[in-house]
């Protein structure tokens, strides 16, 4: 850690009091009138010697400012490449993992050592297996976050960080698209592209807030021509229009530059507003001091002009930059979603943010006294620590559905494979099903979340297993026809004595560091295979894992296992998974839905959820299988489960006439 | 008009010692940010020694430096492609020329992706997609000098352009 932090220093050297953002810095230029002053008052030979040798002062002195800017940029190919070789044989090399990116800290990185990657040679037939069936991704191209989700005169609304000019991230402009039910997608014209000054280079993540007059606002963050990150203000251009195809920004726009403190490019993605008790409304903006991740409020009254409150609503040092702040209320009673402008005793407030550092998105549930302007978690020795995901999903951003009254959850799910397999197919990314998100009020301190049960329209077939013996150290196929397009709940019970009769074990367990599902314990792991083929030479373990501490109580883990999901050895084979807490006389429940290259699983009625990335080489098409698995070294386990095929969304574009 | 002179004699001292540092030497303040900012990375030497034979490092805030290590990375695998070009006109043995058209692919996508994103997340303030590319470019890298079964002909340029590579996804996580 460094002792005086550069970035400190650097941050102050930004002068917030200027109006434009700007990065010329202007010259003082208090002495050259004063000398000139003084200069007059004298007789005229001193006086002229005076004046000239002022200003050839001034003139070194501006040629040592601009003089040092305008230095030329020559590459030194030689130089470096004979300094380059001599560095390399110092230090042994170590390839930068995709770990890293990917989300694994460094803890984990051993899990990636001494795996050689090579560039696999996709074909079509492979890449083209990949697109998923029911879940949302644009035709083509790049997508990233979800931006102002929303319920609007009979459908729903989804915009995107869309790049139409690739399938790398670039050029950001807003996709959207609208749905009766969340998942028949009709993709829809660009609703805002980077036209302006202040969103020339990004137009940037953004929530809608809905006024209760029937006005719809967008807030969304631009990256200016300067590269400055300030927050706008759009609206539909046509109010009556249900599609809300085209929208306007404001002449005024931006509402909102980076204050002071802040650095100009750590001040991004706003959220949906809520009401408060002076009849105005708050909105929060994630950003950092230093390393510090903080959430900033404002306060307004016509989504125009706004105004800082002092302090911040949370901060954790060590976070780095908050990216996609969401903050919500959740109810402690009820089993419905609550509009973001609730509040009250039976209300907790839900802060989550999205970490730029880890790409992974953490909440904390707490308390939030609106007037007081302070939201305390429930747990103040947690920072923001708690994980919607366990796998691959970020930039999530919820919204309050009125139509069905619940609380809905996007999230982005990036690509796990090589950068030249998405340029090879030609897109890149899919965001997760909408989940809903209630308070667990079972256990009080997590979240749940489940798929929409709009999902459950695109069930055809299904297949029901009674109580599928699995002994341990087996794999049980199970007889579906297609292995590719699956919603599937499956229900296990371990042997009784196998778990009475366990020894404890003081041995720490997590599924990043494991050995996967080939790591046989007393009591796991046991669960379902799939995207697998017949010889079991590609297969995604999705599993339970048991152990019992040396209280004697026993702690669930649950994981899914990407390190033999592909012979391809450019895809992402990490080991995803955290504890789930399951109850006094709960069974061991899950959900997962397989489509294609995107498989998310829900354990426990969605305690722990994990999304994960799959890219199968043979287990694809007809030859993809599903087995029951137990590769524990003695417990038998029983499993009964309901496995449905499941129809494609046919998401696709809008076709006037035949959608409306 | 003692006092002016004496000004001025002092004035063009001082400047006889700051011009130079306009025209390329580091201060010591610049120098303290490259030291810090390269300590940071996997490979200290090499972030320094590329760093400090940019003339944009003396001026360059941390953004900065990490879009001088992006600009090498790219002159770097331009060069590759380039040389891979030329070796591609040669009489090769199969499994070399397959090696070979792997690694033009490869050196491609850095090109064609990993580069231009690099650049425009750090240029726009939205540096995590640049940590992403330059790790890409990495393992690009590394993949290319596995696809040659027998002896690589890349195989100094490859390393080169692992380290670079990584040492640029340091740099950029620096920002985060």
């Amino acid at each position: 850690m460094l002792e005086s932090d550069p970035f400190c220093d650097f941050s102050k050297h930004e002068d917030p009091s200027i109006a434009l953002p700007s990065s010329y810095i202007p010259l003082p230029d208090g002495p050259h009138t004063r000398e000139l002053a003084s200069a007059r008052r004298m007789p005229p030979k001193r006086a002229t010697f005076k004046v000239f040798s002022g200003v050839l002062m001034l003139a070194l002195f501006f040629a040592i400012i601009i003089g040092g800017r305008n230095s030329d940029v020559h590459a030194n190919g030689n130089a470096l490449l004979a300094t380059s070789t001599s560095s390399m044989a110092s230090k042994p090399l170590r390839p930068v993992s995709r770990g890293l990116s990917a989300g694994v800290s460094e803890k984990a990185n051993h899990v990636f050592s001494g795996i050689e990657v090579v560039s696999f040679p996709w074909n079509n037939t492979m890449l083209s297996w990949q697109r998923t069936a029911y879940h949302f991704q644009p035709e083509k191209n790049w997508m990233n976050d979800p931006n102002g989700p929303m319920y609007y005169k009979g459908w729903y609304h989804f915009f995107y960080q869309y790049n139409p000019n690739g399938p790398v991230w670039g050029d950001i402009v807003w996709g959207h698209a609208a749905s009766k039910d969340l998942i028949h997608w009709l993709h829809l014209p660009l609703a805002m592209v980077a036209d302006q000054w202040y969103d020339l280079n990004g137009v940037w993540t953004g929530s809608a807030t809905l006024l209760p007059d029937g006005r719809v606002i967008m807030l969304y963050t631009g990256s200016t021509n300067e590269s400055v990150q300030v927050q706008n203000l759009a609206y539909p251009a046509n109010l009556s229009d249900p599609l809300l195809v085209n929208w306007e920004k404001y002449s005024g726009n931006p509402v909102l530059r980076p204050p002071p403190g802040v650095d100009l490019k750590d001040f991004r993605d706003p959220t949906t507003a809520w009401y408060t008790s002076d009849g105005k409304w708050n909105i929060a903006i994630g950003s950092k001091v230093n390393k510090t991740g903080i959430t900033l409020i404002y306060h307004t009254e016509d989504f125009k002009s706004y105004e800082l409150l002092d302090g911040v609503l949370h901060a954790v040092p060590g976070t780095g930059m908050w990216e996609c702040v969401d903050f919500y209320p959740v109810s402690k009673i009820s089993g419905k979603g609550l509009d973001t402008s609730a509040n009250g005793p039976e209300v907790k407030h839900v802060l989550k943010t999205s970490l730029d550092n880890d790409k992974n998105d953490y909440y904390a549930i707490g308390t939030y006294d609106e007037k007081a302007g302070r939201w305390v978690p429930d747990n103040p020795k947690i920072g923001i620590e708690l994980r919607y995901d366990y796998g691959i999903f970020y930039a999530s951003k919820s919204f309050y559905d009125l139509h069905k009254g619940r609380r809905v959850l996007w999230g982005w799910i990036k690509e796990s494979d090589s950068e030249i397999a998405d340029v090879k197919k030609g897109w890149a990314s899919v965001q997760s099903i909408p989940r809903t998100v209630l308070l667990d009020t079972k256990t009080g301190t997590n979240l749940l979340q489940w798929p929409v049960e709009e999902v459950d329209s695109l069930r055809l077939t299904s297949r029901e297993f009674e109580r599928v013996e699995v002994k341990a150290g087996s794999v049980v196929p199970l007889d579906i026809d297609a292995a590719t397009q699956l919603d599937i709940f499956a229900e296990f019970e371990l042997d009784r004595e196998a778990l009475e009769m366990t020894a404890q074990t003081n041995v720490e367990f997590s599924c990043s560091t494991s050995g996967g599902a080939a790591e046989r314990g007393a009591l796991g792991p046991f669960g379902l295979l799939v995207l697998a083929d017949d010889s079991l030479s590609e297969q995604t373990p999705v599993y339970f894992f048991i152990v019992k501490g040396t209280d004697g109580n026993l702690k669930t883990f649950f994981c899914a296992d990407q390190t033999r999901s592909s012979e391809a050895t450019d895809v992402n084979k990490q080991i995803y998974g955290s504890s789930v807490p399951v109850l006094k006389d709960e069974k061991l429940s899950v959900r997962i839905l397989v489509d294609h290259s995107i498989v998310e699983i829900f354990a426990q009625g969605g305690r722990t959820c994990i999304t994960s990335r799959v890219y199968p080489t043979k287990a694809i098409y007809g030859a993809a299988r599903l087995f029951l698995f137990n590769n524990a070294t003695g417990a038998s386990v029983t499993s009964s489960l309901k496995i449905w095929q499941m129809n494609s969304a046919f998401i696709r574009p809008f076709q006037p006439g035949q959608d409306a | 008009m003692k006092l002016l002179l004496l000004i001025f004699l002092v004035q063009a001292v001082l400047q006889t010692i700051y011009l130079p540092a306009s025209q390329g030497t580091v201060q010591p303040m610049d120098a303290r940010l490259i030291e810090q900012t390269c300590k940071q990375t996997p490979l200290y030497n090499l972030c320094v020694s590329i760093l400090k034979s940019d003339s944009r490092s003396s001026k360059a805030d941390v953004t900065g430096l990490a879009l001088i290590m992006v600009d090498v990375l790219k002159a770097k695998a331009t060069g590759t492609r380039n040389y891979i070009k030329r070796l591609l006109r040669g009489n090769l043995k199969r499994d070399v020329r397959h090696g070979l058209s792997s690694c033009a692919e490869v050196y491609n996508s850095v090109l064609e992706a990993d580069v231009p994103v690099a650049i425009e997340a750090l240029q726009k303030g939205n540096p995590k997609f640049a940590e992403q590319a330059a790790n890409d470019a990495a393992i690009e890298a590394s993949s290319c000098e596995r696809s040659f079964s027998g002896h690589s002909p890349l195989t100094k340029s490859n390393k080169s352009m692992q380290d670079v590579s990584s040492v640029a996804a340091a740099i950029v996580r620096l920002l985060l």
